[in-house]
């Protein structure tokens, strides 16, 4: 499939063919760190200062290419999909390519920082449990009183950092059991032909 | 094939795949190496150059060190966790495909520290709301704003507990008149009669 740019997105592309091809690398490799960690505006002043333009123009340049390749790698276009696409601004053959290399070198690691993105429910991390007997309290003696406690420790969830989060929980040896048949009985609904028949389709 | 090492269930996939690895360094080294990783699981740190240098000759990458040591903690936690004694261990490995001498120097090690193990396992089974500390105090009111003579003991005590779902701590003040504590210490005493009576 071809992307379609914004013309707002061309025209801050356009600046890339005024600078030579070692800068355009330069940006891209800001690009990316942007994706990784975030951008800092020292590095587009200390850019902007050197090639004699205003910030906000090589603000937009690289934000732009970003855009490019977050798109590009989001809808895992393929080498001649993103030749067309890229034709579009009118680039030379030159930069043309260094933005294919780019995009070739970099998609995979794109899409794994991408697929990190939408992380809003709470994961499971950890249980850690004990089994105890409860023998007697202040109110009744000669007890005996099968308790499971346990601790759930969650990743995410609502903070969305990468905080562990801790939830506490007792159960009785009934509950436990209709508990495990209830999980187990969620397991064995992959083995079923409908869950079999959809997995088969996904690739 | 249910192994006792493992709680008598099967042996996981990767434990299998990674016994293979360590049969390719030599059992000296093996053995230094489960001295190394009984270490971590006791809390006293890995020294990874160590690791690095014991490996070294077998010329493991970063992920055989990595799995290495996840399959040797697997298998000492697994063992004390299921209180699996050596002998047992030994023909359960070698039934893995572990070769004998192998074998042998980790069922050395892991009698060795046997019992150690198991008390650090103890240790950090789960436990909430520990106490961790408590501080008394006992203060004479003489008087106050309702009536001009008091004279009643009071005792102020501070406990400090770990946190049940926080995990950190929490310090909770509380202030008792005579009779309640006289309660209080009374309850307390009989709980610990029925302590004693079961260790």
């Amino acid at each position: 499939m071809l992307l379609v740019l914004s013309e707002e997105h061309k025209e801050h592309l356009s600046f890339l063919p005024r600078v030579d091809s070692a800068v355009v690398g330069e940006f891209g490799r800001i690009a990316l760190e942007f994706l990784r960690r975030g951008s800092s505006p020292k590095i587009y002043e200390g850019a902007a200062r050197k090639l004699c333009v205003p910030v906000e123009t090589v603000q937009r340049g690289v934000e732009g290419l970003m855009y490019l390749m977050t798109e590009s790698s989001k809808h895992m276009i393929s080498k001649v999909d993103f030749l067309d696409s890229v034709l579009v601004l009118g680039f030379g053959e030159e930069l043309n390519q260094i933005l294919l290399q780019l995009y070739l070198q970099h998609h995979s690691e794109i899409r794994s920082i991408l697929s990190q993105l939408p992380s809003n429910l709470p994961g499971y991390h950890n249980l850690e449990w004990r089994l105890d007997v409860q023998l007697a309290s202040r109110a009744i003696r000669q007890q005996v009183v099968p308790v499971l406690t346990m601790r759930l420790l969650l990743t995410g969830g609502g903070d969305g950092t990468g905080e562990l989060s801790r939830r506490v929980l007792q159960t009785d040896p009934g509950t436990l059991l209709h508990l495990i048949s209830t999980l187990e009985g969620a397991l064995a609904a992959i083995k079923t032909n409908h869950a079999r028949r959809i997995f088969r389709n996904i690739k | 094939m249910r192994f006792r090492f493992c709680g008598d269930l099967d042996c996981p996939d990767w434990v299998l795949a990674e016994i293979s690895t360590l049969a390719k360094i030599s059992s000296v080294k093996m053995k230094l190496l489960c001295a190394q990783v009984l270490k971590d699981l006791l809390g006293e740190g890995i020294d990874y150059d160590k690791v690095a240098k014991l490996t070294a000759d077998a010329k493991f990458e970063s992920g055989d060190i990595k799995a290495s040591v996840a399959v040797l903690s697997f298998i000492f936690s697994s063992a004390a966790k299921h209180d699996v004694d050596s002998e047992s261990l030994s023909s359960e490995l070698q039934q893995l495909g572990l070769p004998k001498e192998h074998t042998t120097g980790l069922c050395k090690s892991y009698e060795d520290k046997h019992s150690v193990l198991q008390g650090k396992l103890r240790e950090t089974s789960l436990r909430l709301g520990r106490l961790e500390g408590v501080s008394w105090r006992v203060d004479y009111t003489l008087s106050s704003s309702e009536l001009r003579e008091v004279n009643e003991p009071l005792i102020q005590l501070k406990l400090q507990t770990q946190g049940a779902e926080s995990g950190s701590t929490e310090t909770t003040v509380v202030s008792v008149s005579a009779d309640k504590f006289r309660v209080l210490l009374a309850e307390l005493k009989q709980a610990q009669t029925r302590m004693n009576a079961l260790q």
